[in-house]
This record gives C-alpha cells, sequence and structure tokens, in this order.
C-alpha cells in the first residue's frame, strides 16, 4: 500500500516537471505541430479527392474542403484509401461510419504518439541519475516505486500531449472544412486518442528502459528512438519472413511477432476488443520489468 | 554504548580504485559525530553506502539496528544531505519538500516542510522555484531535505560547502540545536569546524579508520592546556606553585598538563590567581591539542 502511494506521488511529481522543463514542453509542441501540420495537408488532401470526385460525377467543385464529405465516404475512392490506412478490407469497411478527421488522427497517432512516448521517456531516469537528483527520492522509497511512478508519470505526460494533439485536430477540423460535427467528431478524437496511447505504452516502456540502461539523456533518447524504429523494421521483417520465408523462419517470426507492438495494431483498429489493448499494457509493463530489474541494481 | 551507525570491514571498490577498505567505525546514538579525513579518504563513499546509492562490496553496514539500507525499514528515519546532487530546479522549494515529505510517509507534509524551511531560515523563499535560489540557498534546501521530519539519524556530507560566513554559523546553531535529540554524523574536511561542533570524532584515511573516540578524548582537552600570557614567566616558579613536570614553558606560552580534567580544572585556577597577582595577562588559552594537528599524527602513524 505504502509503495503504491509512493507510485502515485512520483507519478504526478514526475508529470508536473516535465510540464516544467522546456525539454518536455518543446517535445509536445513538436507533436502538435506535427499532428496539426499532417492535419491540415490531409484536409487540403480531402479537398483534392472532392474536386476529383465532383469532376467525375459532373457537378460543380467547391473552394472549402469537406463539402462533398458524404458522396466522398461513399466512394470506391475513399474505400481503397482506408484499405490502404488500415492495412485490410474487412477493416476499413467498420470504419466508414466515423469520421475521416478521427480516423486520420488515429493513424497519426498511432505513428507518433509512440515517438513522442520514447523520446520524452527516456530522460525520465537518466538525467536525474547524471545529476544524482534521483537520491533524494531513493533515499524515501523502494526503487521499483521510483521506476513505476516515473513511468506511470511519462504515461500521463503522452496523454496530456496526446489530448493537446486531439485539440488542435479538432480545432482544425472545425475551422478548415465544413461537414463536421463538433460532438461526434469530438468524441471520436477521444476515442482515437485513447487508442493511439495505448498503442504508445510499450514505447514509453522502452523509452524507461533505455533511461535505466545508460547515464546520458541523450544516449537514453538515442536508445528509445532506436527501439521504436527498430520495432517496426522488426515486424516488417517478421512479417516477410511468415509470408515468405522457409517454415521453421515463419514459425520464429510468428512467436517472435507477439512481441512486438505493432502485432497488436491490427485490433486498436476494431471497434471494441480488449485483447490488443490489454496486451500492449502488459507488454508495456514486461519492459518497465526489465527497467526496474536494472535499476534496483545500478549505482545511483 | 548504543550506536546509530557502525561501519565493520566495510570495503567498496570503483574499477581499480579501492575507494574503502575494512572500513569501521561507529556512531554512537545521539552524539553529533564528526567524520574527518582528507578529499578522497572515503567520506562520501561511506556516506552512500549508508543512504543506499551504492552498495559495499565487502563488510556490513548497520542503519538504526538493522543490516543495510532498507528504504521501508528506515522511511523517514534517516536523513542524508549528498554531497553532489543536484536539487531538481524547476519546483517551487516548497513543493519539493511536500514531495519528498510525502515519500517519506510524514502524516503532516506541509507542516514538516515548512519546519524543515524554518530550520534553514528560508520560509520566505517558499513558492519560488529551487533554480532561482542562489548556490549557498540551494545548499540550504538541501540541508532542509535531510532535516526534513527530524529523522533519527542525519548524515550531511560538507553541510557548510558553499555557505557564507554568516550562512555557516547559522547553520552551525541548528545542527548544535539537534544534539542529544537526534544522532548526527557530519562529514568535513574542515577540521576547525568538526571541533566546534562534535562530540565524537572518526578519522579516516585511504578509506580507513584512523582513530575514532569522544572529541576530549582525542585531542586530550581533558588533561593539557596551552596559555598565552603577556609576559614570559620563570619555569622555576611555576615548577614551585604546581609541582614538577605539571607545565612546560617556552617564553610565553605554557603548556599545562594534568591527570584528570579536575586536576586540570585545578591548576588553571590556581595558575590564574598566581598570573594576576604579577600582573600577567592571559591572551588566551586552548585546551588540548588542536583537532588537524591530531588528525596528522593518527593519519602519517
Amino acid at each position: 500500500m505504502t509503495a503504491l502511494r509512493d507510485v502515485i506521488w512520483i507519478a504526478g511529481f514526475e508529470t508536473s516537471r516535465a510540464l516544467r522543463t522546456w525539454r518536455a514542453l518543446s517535445l509536445v509542441a513538436v507533436y502538435c505541430v506535427g499532428t496539426g501540420g499532417s492535419t491540415w495537408l490531409f484536409i487540403q488532401f480531402i479537398g483534392l479527392l472532392e474536386r476529383e470526385l465532383a469532376t467525375t460525377l459532373g457537378v460543380a467543385q467547391t473552394d472549402v474542403p469537406g463539402a462533398m464529405l458524404g458522396q466522398l465516404v461513399e466512394s470506391d475512392l475513399w474505400r481503397r484509401i482506408l484499405t490502404g490506412m488500415v492495412g485490410s478490407e474487412d477493416r476499413g469497411d467498420l470504419l466508414v461510419a466515423i469520421p475521416i478527421l478521427a480516423i486520420f488522427h488515429r493513424w497519426v497517432g498511432f505513428l507518433l504518439v509512440p515517438l513522442f512516448a520514447a523520446t520524452a521517456s527516456a530522460e525520465c531516469l537518466a538525467i536525474d541519475v547524471a545529476s544524482r537528483a534521483i537520491r533524494y527520492e531513493a533515499l524515501r522509497t523502494g526503487r521499483t516505486p521510483i521506476v513505476l511512478g516515473r513511468w506511470a508519470g511519462q504515461l500521463l505526460l503522452s496523454a496530456v500531449a496526446s489530448l493537446a494533439g486531439a485539440a488542435i485536430t479538432a480545432g482544425l477540423g472545425l475551422w478548415a472544412m465544413v461537414g463536421n460535427d463538433p460532438v461526434p467528431l469530438a468524441l471520436a478524437l477521444l476515442d482515437a486518442t485513447a487508442r493511439a496511447w495505448l498503442f504508445a505504452v510499450p514505447a514509453s516502456a522502452f523509452g524507461v528502459l533505455a533511461s535505466s540502461l545508460v547515464k546520458s539523456a541523450a544516449w537514453a533518447r538515442v536508445l528509445a528512438l532506436g527501439g521504436v524504429v527498430g520495432s517496426w523494421v522488426a515486424f516488417g521483417a517478421c512479417q516477410l519472413a511468415s509470408a515468405r520465408g522457409a517454415p521453421w523462419q515463419a514459425a520464429v517470426a510468428d512467436a517472435m511477432v507477439s512481441v512486438l507492438p505493432q502485432a497488436w495494431l491490427g485490433g486498436l483498429w476494431e471497434p471494441r476488443g480488449v485483447i490488443a489493448p490489454l496486451a500492449l499494457v502488459l507488454l508495456g509493463g514486461a519492459i518497465t520489468s526489465f527497467a526496474a530489474i536494472r535499476f534496483a541494481t545500478r549505482d545511483l | 554504548m548504543r550506536v546509530a551507525l557502525r561501519f565493520e570491514a566495510v570495503t567498496r571498490r570503483f574499477g581499480r580504485r579501492t575507494a574503502l577498505d575494512g572500513l569501521d567505525f561507529r556512531a554512537p546514538t545521539g552524539t553529533i559525530v564528526g567524520l574527518v579525513g582528507p578529499n578522497g579518504a572515503g567520506k562520501t563513499t561511506a556516506f552512500s553506502l549508508v543512504g543506499g546509492f551504492l552498495r559495499p562490496h565487502a563488510g556490513r553496514v548497520e542503519i538504526l539496528g538493522g543490516e543495510g539500507f532498507d528504504p521501508w525499514r528506515l522511511k523517514g528515519r534517516l536523513g542524508v544531505l549528498p554531497q553532489d546532487a543536484e536539487l531538481p530546479d524547476r519546483h517551487p522549494v516548497g513543493a519539493l519538500l511536500v514531495h519528498l515529505a510525502r515519500l517519506q510517509g510524514l502524516a503532516s507534509p506541509f507542516r514538516a516542510a515548512d519546519a524543515a524551511l524554518e530550520q534553514v531560515r528560508l520560509t520566505d523563499r517558499r513558492r519560488e522555484p529551487v533554480g532561482s535560489l542562489s548556490h549557498g540557498m540551494r545548499r540550504r534546501v538541501a540541508v532542509a531535505t535531510a532535516l526534513l521530519g527530524s529523522p533519527e539519524l542525519i548524515l550531511l556530507d560538507e553541510p557548510m560547502s558553499g555557505l557564507d560566513p554568516m550562512q555557516a554559523a547559522s547553520l552551525r546553531d541548528v545542527l548544535a540545536g539537534l544534539r542529544g535529540q537526534t544522532t548526527l554524523v557530519v562529514s568535513s574536511h574542515d577540521l576547525h569546524e568538526v571541533e566546534r561542533l562534535s562530540d565524537w570524532v572518526v578519522m579516516i584515511a585511504l578509506g580507513r579508520c584512523v582513530r575514532e573516540g569522544t572529541l576530549v578524548e582525542i585531542t586530550g582537552r581533558a588533561e593539557v592546556a596551552h596559555w598565552h600570557l603577556s609576559a614570559p614567566v620563570d619555569p622555576a616558579d611555576l615548577e614551585r606553585l604546581l609541582g614538577a613536570g605539571a607545565t612546560r614553558v617556552k617564553g610565553e606560552e605554557i603548556e599545562l598538563r594534568a591527570g584528570t580534567e579536575a586536576a586540570l580544572d585545578a591548576a588553571s585556577v590556581t595558575l590564574m590567581g598566581w598570573l594576576a597577582s604579577r600582573d600577567i595577562a592571559v591572551r588566551g588559552i586552548r585546551r588540548g591539542a588542536g583537532l588537524e594537528r591530531r588528525f596528522l599524527e593518527a593519519a602519517t602513524g
């Protein structure tokens, strides 16, 4: 009970500390600019598609994106784009009812939130071990609560950044597009934010692991980002081996892929289902356990 | 003798360098212990072992009756001021202390934070970010973290480092006020500072304890006094007054010796009267040998 209470105190302190530092705030700003910029480009792309659709249908073109959303969503062109985004036709069909911007926000979130989470989390231990500031907490509580508390703090920070990104997307959607109902859009963006955040849980844990391994925050960031990018490369390699490799290679690839967050990404596109979120949280927990074991034996 | 802290044959290495080489010492409960030694003697490493920041490679460290550092057993009972640890600098001073007080499991973290700030006279800086304070003030905040919640055992590694003379004097008063309430271990290479503050002294050099004991024992304060006079005196007169071998005279300097503290006090009273009757002023009296001299004797064998 005491340990759990310490985890909560440390998580709160970690989040407020991160929000007071320029590094974390710059990361939130970079994430928001990335989300906002890509959303703006996507809105322009929607406008382009609508103009093309208007030409095909022989109707008048509109200047503001979103005026032909109804027709666009029902078109084969959109269905093909959706299938490309989510990697499966069946999944694409399930998403037709969701506001276009929310689908895009989910997609961008799956790409960007893990990068943000890993980079921010990479600082959570290394920087204080280097300055020895960690000693003030290490004297007063166990090392595992420190690791868990700081991870939880970083997850909170990722949630804050994700929500800020969602707010920017909503703002752009209502300002630069027509045809978006505010309430359904806001709810769909919240849903997309939660899914992107869940996908970032293992990446954040990987950042904490990197932070527990090295003393320099810069190296921890490199390791963490390398880990996130590497997991995509590993996922691609596993899929290739599974599809085209020898039987033994396929078997190894199938076994390995389940410990990669990307293996559970499909589940996050499904409207419901708890397996993928649960697996991602467990994966994050397992990675953080390694961080806790390493941190417990480390000189401070 | 009850001890709050005991090192038994503790060894700690960093690569090929041996920082502690079978260190043995005790810190009696309720005393102010001065841990002295030159730079690199192993004082900071010893403190880091007590705080659990490092682990010993051999030997045992007994802290408040238990083996080694255990954060759960020692929660709120141990305060440590690490020497080189920077404070998290973005938070207001008060918020940082409240956070640490919560982790110590204190029932009233806000009250404890206020009390610690009061002790280091920084109450008016409660709302300021740590990073905006001067070096000396940050040092005082760090001292406040160690005093937080009045732990049973407090270790302060070079607490006066970076403080101006007024701040150092004020902190010395605070620490002296803790005598008898807690066990305080203060490390310093400033031997005068330790001499002014400590009841018990531990001298370490090259990772080993070279001598430990009460300040009175180590400096010989109970047996020797050095008098500095305004005029020279005749040794034969003093021999007649105090007996053979009780004094050694060198110009205006007299070394007065006695077997016990009471005998030394009695001889001092006699000598004072005799000097007054001859209009010789006493310009200074120092009891015992300086800690610096004792340390040099012990460290060089």
